[in-house]
């Protein structure tokens, strides 16, 4: 038939190209991440040993989780969350509470994560209505913080006569319970974005909201589950965060949600939406904290770090964003 | 009246192709000084293209132009700028939030660095008198104008600009009668003060009313500029039409059933009076009009994205959810959006998971789609619609608009559709893409799935359609069987409404 020529050839002269540019894109952070720690393993002391890549591992846990739930809410087209900070804090600190109050640890959980998923629902439904995202969890985030730091009256929330540290400690083949909860989770969310129904519509959402509209899919209810993904993960992290820590206080964990955003942005996925992975964003979280990690071991100051790193950050981006409109071409 | 003075602008033997399709064959546009010249034709006849050849956005490969009898080369917008052109837009281009008088310096080369409001506004009072808008403050904010006053401003704009020649690409089409008669005013001011006007038009009323001659371009080619007062409607018709394409259509229907969906008392803003639609089982209805007729409006609002005043629309004795496409696609409507990158494809995502967008829940169980199932049926919707099936992983913003067309409408094969809407089934789709697409919604039909295209291609509409509803600006004109229309009595229809 004269017209499956006439596609063929629409892409025959580009198609080899375009293989070649998605190939880079889509390994090139793996790459860097193996690059560091060849590099890290002949010039830094040390390096390459199995405890330096679990604390490696469990610096990417907490962030990693987060960047995997955020994704959800990129992809839908709704940018990203800027409450996540606010939110972590709040789901841990409820955490702390009802604790104390049970003594269960695993109620204490529960009711966290739950609390994480009210909010984040609430702030779905009003993205849902058609306002933007990054001003309505703003928006919420400062509501947030300052309900929290009303309440705590700024002072640190701490488990007394309780020991809530149970998540953080319980080990499987030598892997801390967070470091599991994080590659799991990661796994299930690309199930969940690839193969389920929710993830496909959520991928179309951002692909095209006018054409998923019309193709019968609602943008109030996929967007809400964006935000329930994105809920989930914070509440997870949470959680698994103070069971490191077994305190929680208002202006902790103040960089949480820029190092989120930063591992969402350098593993690829389209800030504009309908393009990307969960998995690229947990890419990124390890990148970020093996870059950290080495330049800790090898006594690069504080102040250079965040200057690497935010460098680092934005030739990434701009870099992957030339490929990716080179390779959609 | 001498024959011997110079043309404003002339051009000769211009011709552009598209691989094999002649999108311009040797043509040749003369234009005189101080005239209004109507360019008629069908869609695709070529009169679009001569106007981006005259405004520097399409380089034709042969040709020459001269303007005032020197040659020009207009090889980009700024070329035809400089060279006196200038384009009133369709769309607008003027900038909402800033004021009319900001709007009237934006984008000019001898523009202030430094604005003083009260300088601006007095300099934009004297153009706009002259478009007959002295009725509008200069302070004012252009979002708070109404649709005429906008296009009126385009017209400013270019008046500002001082040009020689003023293009006009259907600048009433979105227009009430009142307001039209503003529009016209200011063109036929502009010919009075010596500029040349080109005007493209689908409304014979008004060519008759402001144009001096009339060039009518059919098949990619020019015919000899008509004075108009030697001419008639019937007289312009027959020059149009004539598109040598009657292979292009599927045979009509020989087997049409009982009814499928029906309107009752159905209203929708911007139409006049109820909606009367009735569609039999494998039938064609086909809606036509120009730009404003309506029609788009109808078959929104049967597919649940528009609004609807009051009534309902019975589908085999069910009523149907007019609010949302979800209940609808559910039923069996399937419809398709005139502009499909605006709403009907997924650029960004390949042919597989666009063909299954619309279907997605039927292959789901337990909320896990099936990705076999999915693989099956995507195979066989681009089967069906002639799609290459070892393309299925290709990005469907890479295709050419004719596939991308056939994606859009072959994605509602997996609703199994029992009615499908298609707006615009052809637009910017190339002449093979066409055969196929017609061809697939005409088997659809005999295969029971009854069928409303709404399209402003005359020619289309006759040659698919069964039974074919003309709707001129928000109202119903006339429905006939297919049979007894022909192409100039329809184009006559839907141009003209005989009210000259």
């Amino acid at each position: 038939m004269s017209t499956v020529e006439n596609v063929s050839t629409n892409f025959q002269d580009r198609a080899g190209l375009r293989r070649v540019i998605n190939i880079i894109r889509n390994f090139a952070l793996p790459i860097l991440i193996v690059l560091v720690f060849v590099v890290a393993s002949f010039t830094v002391t040390d390096f390459f040993k199995f405890e330096t890549i679990r604390a490696i591992l469990l610096a990417t846990s907490i962030t990693g989780i987060i960047a995997v739930g955020m994704t959800a809410i990129t992809l839908s087209g709704n940018l990203f969350s800027l409450g996540v900070t606010a939110t972590a804090v709040f789901s841990g600190v409820i955490y702390v509470w009802v604790g104390q109050a049970t003594g269960s640890m695993y109620v204490a959980a529960l009711v966290a994560i739950v609390a994480a998923l009210v909010v984040g629902i609430i702030q779905g439904v009003i993205v849902g209505l058609g306002l933007n995202a990054v001003i309505v969890t703003l928006a919420a985030g400062s509501i947030i913080y300052g309900t929290i730091a009303i309440l705590t009256k700024g002072e640190a929330v701490q488990a007394q006569s309780v020991d809530l540290s149970g998540f953080a400690t319980f080990q499987i083949f030598g892997l801390p319970l967070p470091i599991i909860v994080f590659i799991v989770f990661t796994a299930l969310a690309w199930l969940l974005t690839e193969h389920t129904l929710i993830g496909r519509r959520v991928h179309l959402l951002g692909a095209n909201k006018n054409t998923a509209r019309n193709s019968g899919i609602s943008p109030m209810g996929t967007t809400i589950w964006a935000f329930v993904a994105f809920s989930l993960a914070i509440g997870i992290a949470a959680v698994l965060q103070v069971s490191q820590t077994s305190q929680i206080q208002a202006d902790n964990l103040s960089g949480l949600t820029m190092d989120v955003v930063a591992a969402v942005l350098i593993g690829g996925t389209a800030v504009t939406g309908g393009d990307g992975s969960p998995i690229r964003s947990a890419i990124g979280a390890l990148f970020i904290a093996t870059t950290t990690q080495v330049m800790v071991l090898a006594g690069v100051p504080e102040a250079t770090r965040y200057f690497v790193l935010g460098a680092v950050v934005v030739a990434l981006v701009v870099v992957l964003h030339i490929l990716r409109k080179a390779g959609s071409r | 009246m001498s024959n011997k003075q110079a043309f404003r602008l002339e051009a000769k033997g211009v011709t552009k192709s598209y691989g094999a399709v002649h999108a311009l064959e040797d043509v040749n546009f003369e234009l005189k000084p101080g005239e209004v010249m109507a360019l008629l034709g069908e869609n695709g006849a070529g009169k679009s293209t001569i106007v981006k050849v005259i405004s520097g956005l399409i380089v034709p490969d042969q040709g020459s132009i001269t303007i005032d009898g020197e040659p020009v080369s207009l090889t980009s917008v700024r070329a035809s700028q400089n060279a006196g052109i200038a384009v009133v837009q369709q769309e607008f281009s003027t900038v909402g939030p800033m004021t009319v008088a900001e709007n009237l310096v934006l984008g000019q080369s001898g523009a202030p660095a430094w604005w003083n409001s009260k300088k601006l506004a007095e300099s934009a009072k004297v153009i706009l008198n002259r478009v007959g808008l002295e009725d509008i403050d200069p302070e004012r904010l252009v979002e708070t104008l109404s649709v005429a006053e906008m296009q009126l401003l385009e017209i400013a704009r270019v008046l500002a600009k001082d040009a020689k020649i003023v293009i006009f690409d259907e600048p009433t089409a979105a227009l009430s009668d009142a307001e039209i008669v503003r529009v016209l005013e200011a063109v036929k001011r502009l010919a009075k003060e010596g500029r040349s006007v080109i005007y493209v038009t689908h409304r014979l009323g008004e060519v008759f009313e402001i144009a001096d001659r009339v060039t009518i371009f059919r098949n990619g080619r020019s015919q000899e500029p008509q004075d108009v007062k030697n001419l008639t409607v019937d007289k312009v018709v027959e020059m149009m039409i004539g598109r040598e394409l009657g292979h292009l259509y599927p045979p009509r229907s020989q087997k049409i059933g009982e009814t499928i969906l029906e309107t009752q008392g159905l209203r929708i803003p911007g139409l006049v009076g109820d909606v009367n639609l009735t569609l039999r089982r494998g039938e064609i209805v086909g809606l036509t009009g120009q730009l404003g007729s309506g029609t788009s409006e109808i078959m929104k609002a049967i597919a649940g994205t528009a609004d609807v005043i009051s009534g309902k629309v019975i589908l085999e004795g069910e009523e149907l959810d007019l609010h949302g496409r979800g209940r609808g696609i559910v039923m069996g409507i399937a419809y398709c959006s005139p502009d499909r990158k605006k709403d009907g494809i997924f650029g960004g995502i390949s042919i597989r998971r666009n063909l299954s967008s619309p279907w997605l829940r039927r292959i789901s169980r337990l909320g896990f789609v099936s990705g076999s199932q999915e693989q099956s049926e995507a195979t066989r919707s681009a089967q069906n619609f002639a799609i290459d099936v070892k393309r299925l992983n290709t990005l469907v913003g890479n295709l050419s608009g004719g596939n991308q067309q056939k994606v859009a409408v072959g994605k509602w094969l997996g609703i199994r559709p029992r009615v499908l809407l298609v707006e615009e089934p052809t637009r910017g789709v190339d002449v093979g893409a066409r055969a196929e697409i017609y061809a697939q919604i005409r088997r659809l039909c005999d295969a029971g799935v009854g069928v409303i295209v709404s399209s402003s291609d005359t020619n289309e509409i006759l040659g698919l359609s069964d039974t074919i509803s003309t709707y001129y600006r928000g109202q119903h004109s006339a429905t006939k069987p297919a049979a007894e229309w022909t192409e100039p009595a329809l184009v006559r229809e839907v141009m003209h409404k005989g009210s000259k």
